[in-house]
Order: structure tokens, then C-alpha cells, then sequence
């Protein structure tokens, strides 16, 4: 008897997370999200609550669905979507306090709701973790996108869009999606300068 | 611990707080945004109900050790009669060390235990092992064999003892074993090195302890801390409730035992956004044989968690610990603890306590790079 291997979607869509120091094209195929959002400061109260809460979330799913003998998985690195701007004067950066963005978690596709809603009783049944029950699953299309990887602190992140942006134009393409984190490194204990980062901005023609 | 393979399934991977930057366009990156990142204080990792009882079995080093005036210098932190503190110096580590140093070599026949040992340098059992090792930059065995095959050497050029007679004065059952450490160490054969014209010598060992037969040991060499500055907080923690498993067997199945606990805590919705996942380690795996290593998978629970079949429930001591982060793979811990006992404890100022060390396991090895890695080692001090 053999039991199916571990799904690692990190390894399995090794395309869409290739990122070297400079910005390439790459297509992202729609996928499944746990995912919560908010807004505030990152590192600020309600963003660290619900970088909890999804991790909790995905744990009990992943947990659940392993006791009862189904298809393991690895649970995925976390993702961020950011909004710095006010959408109505794009020009205009809103103070850090106004930042909103939505924190995800990619997960297999055979997660389905009911799994989801079952993961989050459980969590506030032991009064643990109030924010699980805002977790959505959410399927995110980003099609053609730049992306890369950014060593260093979150802060210069912009300096790595600014690249972006100058390739995309070089292609005749602009940046028009929602800007796009995926966290390779621990910021706990990793310094600041050997932060890993995929940054990824989806593009369209202009 | 030289503790391989994965640890935890899942990992308290949720203290993961990455800053983010966004925008809603391109525009927004016109002006440079400061933006400071997140702060890792977790001062709510640290928090945890108050105590219950310590589940263990540790032998506290205390009375009966202290040696009387006089006794090879040995000066313990000790409450002075005006009541200030005397702290611990890297001499009297040195100090204590050496009487043990000197004991092995005076007593090279008899079966010299760690927990003997251990006593002649009063420090606790538990922790001995891996401050020796830190300090001479060998275990205790493979100084003992080092000496013991040293002395072997001196026989051999200038005895007429047959070599398997030579073999078992340093403890070998048959020749074969002996003539295997013997090349190991010294490039030759026993017969072969017998034979040899060129005269007898041997690297010298970090320590700067050989065999020596007459003269009195008097000093040695510690391991000079080198490489990247290992950097270690002294932290103060409340005493922690967890729930867990006990693993008995080699350190690196210990994945197997996690396997277990966390779907089962899982289900139950008890791994909540704050959950810290933690390795209770009860033995040393380079002292305790493979199947006996006692570990207890733990994942943080609050009072209300009733302990259920082979889950038990348990409370960490608090008090002070000296906290390091080890970075990269399982199997590389051994290291890390190697240096902070050796290196960073005797010149710290301080004296381990007897309970157990334990790990944090900060993300999840599953999805994590074993070279990315994070695991905080969490040591107890003694209270001064």
C-alpha cells in the first residue's frame, strides 16, 4: 500500500515562483487562497492578529485532513496583497494606518468551504484566535505578470518596483494588478539585508 | 542536539510578521514610503498561565557538592556575607574543569562515568557533557579514548608489550577495534607505528591535553570563541503550559511523535494564531544512547486543555534562560549548543540550572529550506 505524496505547491508550480535579481515575465495560473484581510500598519496590532489567524486556520485545515487519512499537503509560504495608494487619487501614498492589504495562504485546490467553515469552529470553540472566522478562500487570477526576487529590507521594496516597472515598459506593458509579496524569509531572525521577496506585479498591454 | 530530520509538522510559523509594502499603482511609488518593519517582540509568546507542577526527574546538584575550603581553589557564586553577588568567572569554569581534567588523568583505568565526573566539577550531570565538550572542543569519551590511545603510543615504542596486550590496557576488546582507532588517530597501524624509526609524536589537541604520566596537570586551553559572534539574551520567562508527547528514541525520528500530537491538536482546534511549538529535550543525544533519548513534543495550551490518551500536559519551568537562535538545519544544533555552553556559559558570568534545555521551532520544516531553518535554544540559568 502506498500512501500518496505530500502536495508541496511550492515545488509543483516551481514556474510561477521563479524569481531571479532581475524582473522577468512570468504567467500565474489562477489559484486557490486562504486569505484575510485588513488594515493598519504591518507589524501593528490587528495585522499581527491575523497573520495568526490564517496560520491558525491553515494548520487546523492541514491537521484535520491529516487525522482523518486524507491527501497531506504542505502548508504554504505567506503572501501579501498591498494597496498603498488611495484608489480614487492614485497618487497620493496613504499613511501607513490606512495601508490595507489581504494576507494570504495558497492551498490546494480540494479545500473546499465546508473545511474551511469546520476549521474555524473549531479554532473559536476553544476561544482561540477571534480573527479565523474572518478567513475566506478566495481564488486569485493574476495572469501575465513581472516578477522577482528582492534581497533586503521590506522598505526598499520600491527601489525592486521601480525595476519593474521600467521592464514592463520596456515591453510595452504596464503594471495594473493589485502589488504582490510572497515571504521566503523569517524577519524574526533574518537580517533585514538577506530578506528574501517575491515581488510580483501583474501587467497588461498598454 | 544533534536531533536530524524534521520537528514540527506545523510550526508557530504565525510570529512570522512580514511588512509588506503596496500600492494601488505604480504612481504611489513616486515618493519613497519609510516604512519600519515589524517588531519581534513577542511579549505575547511569553506569557503563560502560572505554574502547576514541573513533570520531571532532575537531579539537582547541590548539597554534598560543595567542596570544602581550599579545595582546588573552587569558589562557587555564592550570596557574600553583605549580600551582593559573586559572580561565576571563566577561571573558576577553568578551575573546576581542571580537577576533572586531572582526575581522567590519574584514573585513566577506572570506569570513568560522566555523572562521577560530572560531581568533581559540580556541575550538574544533565549539562556536564556539553560544557566539556564546549570547553575542550571534545566529549568527554573521545577525550578519555584520546588519552587512553596516547598512552597506547608511549607503550608501543617504548614498552615490549605485545599489542594486543597493549590493546586492552586502553580498554579494547580485540585487536581489530583497537588497530582501527589506533590508525585513525596516529596514520598507523600499532605494529606498523612500533616499528617505525621516526620518534613519537602527535598533533596536539585543541586543549592542549595529552597524556602525561608523573606531572600533575596544570592548565589547559578552552576553545577561543571564533567564527560568527554567536548572540545570546538572557531572557526572563513565565512558566509555560504546554501539552505534549513523549518521544522515546533516536532524536531523529522525533518527527514521527509530532506527526502524532499536532493532527490530534489540530482537529481540536488548538493550534490557535499564538501557539508556540516547542522541544522539550530531556537528554543529550551524544551521552544517552539512541533508543533511551527521552523528548517531549510540546505545543502551547492554555488552562482549560484536559490532557487526553497518550497527550499529557506539563508546565515549563520559569526564570531566566540564556535564549540564541540556532539558524539552519536540525542536525546542525549540536553545534550551536556546543558553543554556548562552551564558549558564550563560562564567560557569561552565570551557572546553568538543572532543569532541562528546550528548542522553539519557528517555521515549518516541510516548507522551509533546512539551510533557513530558525530554532531558538533556550538554556536555564541558575537563579543568583
Amino acid at each position: 500500500m502506498t500512501t500518496p505524496a505530500k502536495i508541496d505547491l511550492f515545488q509543483l508550480h516551481k514556474a510561477e515562483y521563479a524569481a531571479a535579481r532581475k524582473p522577468a515575465l512570468v504567467t500565474v495560473n489562477p489559484a486557490s487562497y486562504l486569505a484575510i484581510a485588513g488594515q493598519g500598519a504591518p507589524g501593528g496590532p490587528e495585522f499581527t492578529a491575523k497573520v495568526g489567524a490564517l496560520y491558525a486556520m491553515a494548520y487546523t485545515i492541514k491537521m484535520t485532513r491529516k487525522f482523518a487519512g486524507q491527501q497531506d499537503y504542505v502548508v504554504g509560504k505567506l503572501e501579501g496583497l498591498w494597496w498603498l495608494a488611495d484608489p480614487r487619487r492614485p497618487q497620493v501614498a496613504l499613511p501607513r494606518e490606512q495601508w490595507r492589504w489581504t494576507l494570504l495562504i495558497r492551498t490546494p485546490d480540494f479545500i473546499q468551504t465546508d473545511e474551511l467553515c469546520q476549521a474555524a469552529a473549531a479554532i473559536l470553540k476553544k476561544g482561540k484566535t477571534p480573527e479565523a472566522g474572518e478567513v475566506k478562500l478566495e481564488i486569485l487570477a493574476e495572469g501575465l505578470c513581472v516578477q522577482m526576487l528582492h534581497v533586503g529590507p521590506y522598505e526598499r521594496i520600491a527601489e525592486s518596483v521601480a525595476l519593474m516597472q521600467t521592464f514592463a515598459e520596456g515591453k510595452g506593458l504596464v503594471l495594473h494588478g493589485v502589488h504582490h509579496e510572497i515571504y521566503l524569509s523569517d524577519p524574526r531572525r533574518v537580517p533585514t539585508e538577506r530578506l528574501k521577496t517575491i515581488v510580483r506585479e501583474p501587467v497588461t498591454k498598454r | 542536539l544533534s536531533g536530524k530530520g524534521y520537528r514540527p509538522d506545523g510550526s508557530s510559523a504565525s510570529y512570522l510578521h512580514p511588512g509588506g509594502v503596496g500600492h494601488g499603482t505604480a504612481a504611489a511609488f513616486d515618493k519613497p514610503f519609510g516604512r519600519d518593519f515589524v517588531g519581534l517582540q513577542n511579549s505575547k509568546n511569553n506569557q503563560a498561565p502560572s505554574p502547576v507542577i514541573w513533570y520531571g526527574d532532575y537531579v539537582l546538584v547541590g548539597a554534598g557538592c560543595e567542596p570544602g575550603p581550599g579545595k582546588a581553589g573552587f569558589r562557587q557564586a555564592a550570596r557574600a556575607g553583605d549580600g551582593t553577588m559573586k559572580t561565576v568567572t571563566l577561571k573558576d569554569y577553568k578551575e573546576r574543569m581542571l580537577r576533572v581534567l586531572v582526575h581522567i588523568q590519574q584514573r585513566l583505568d577506572d570506569p570513568l562515568t560522566l555523572a562521577k565526573l560530572a560531581r568533581l566539577a559540580c556541575f550538574s550531570p544533565y549539562h556536564f557533557h556539553r560544557i566539556f565538550k564546549g570547553m575542550l572542543g571534545e566529549s568527554v569519551q573521545e577525550h578519555i579514548r584520546r588519552l587512553r590511545l596516547e598512552r597506547a603510543a608511549i607503550q608501543l615504542k617504548l614498552s615490549e608489550a605485545s599489542v594486543i596486550n597493549v590493546a586492552f590496557d586502553a580498554g579494547y576488546e580485540t585487536h581489530e577495534a583497537f588497530t582501527r582507532s589506533f590508525k585513525a588517530m596516529f596514520g598507523l597501524a600499532p605494529s606498523r607505528f612500533r616499528s617505525d624509526q621516526r620518534p613519537l609524536r602527535w598533533s596536539r589537541a585543541p586543549s592542549g591535553v595529552h597524556y602525561h604520566r608523573g606531572k600533575k596537570l596544570q592548565h589547559f586551553k578552552t576553545i577561543q570563541p571564533g567564527g560568527v559572534k554567536m548572540n545570546v539574551t538572557i531572557k526572563t520567562m513565565p512558566a509555560t503550559r504546554v501539552a505534549f508527547m513523549r518521544h522515546v528514541g533516536p532524536y531523529a525520528e522525533v518527527g514521527v511523535t509530532w506527526d502524532k500530537l499536532l493532527p490530534l491538536m489540530g482537529k481540536e482546534g488548538l493550534l490557535g494564531g499564538d501557539t508556540m511549538f516547542i522541544g522539550l529535550c530531556h537528554d543529550d543525544p551524544e551521552v544517552t544512547p539512541p533508543d533511551k533519548i527521552r523528548y517531549d513534543a510540546c505545543v502551547t495550551v492554555d488552562e482549560s486543555f484536559v490532557p487526553q490518551g497518550d497527550i499529557g500536559r506539563q508546565v515549563i519551568p520559569g526564570g531566566e534562560y540564556a535564549v540564541t537562535t540556532h539558524f539552519g538545519p536540525y542536525n546542525k544544533l549540536g553545534e550551536t549548543y556546543a558553543k554556548l555552553f562552551g564558549q558564550w556559559l563560562p564567560r557569561s558570568g552565570r551557572e546553568m540550572g538543572s532543569t532541562p534545555c528546550f528548542e522553539v521551532y519557528l517555521n515549518d520544516p516541510q516548507s522551509t529550506a533546512p539551510a533557513d531553518l530558525l530554532t531558538d535554544i533556550y538554556v536555564p540559568l541558575k537563579t543568583r
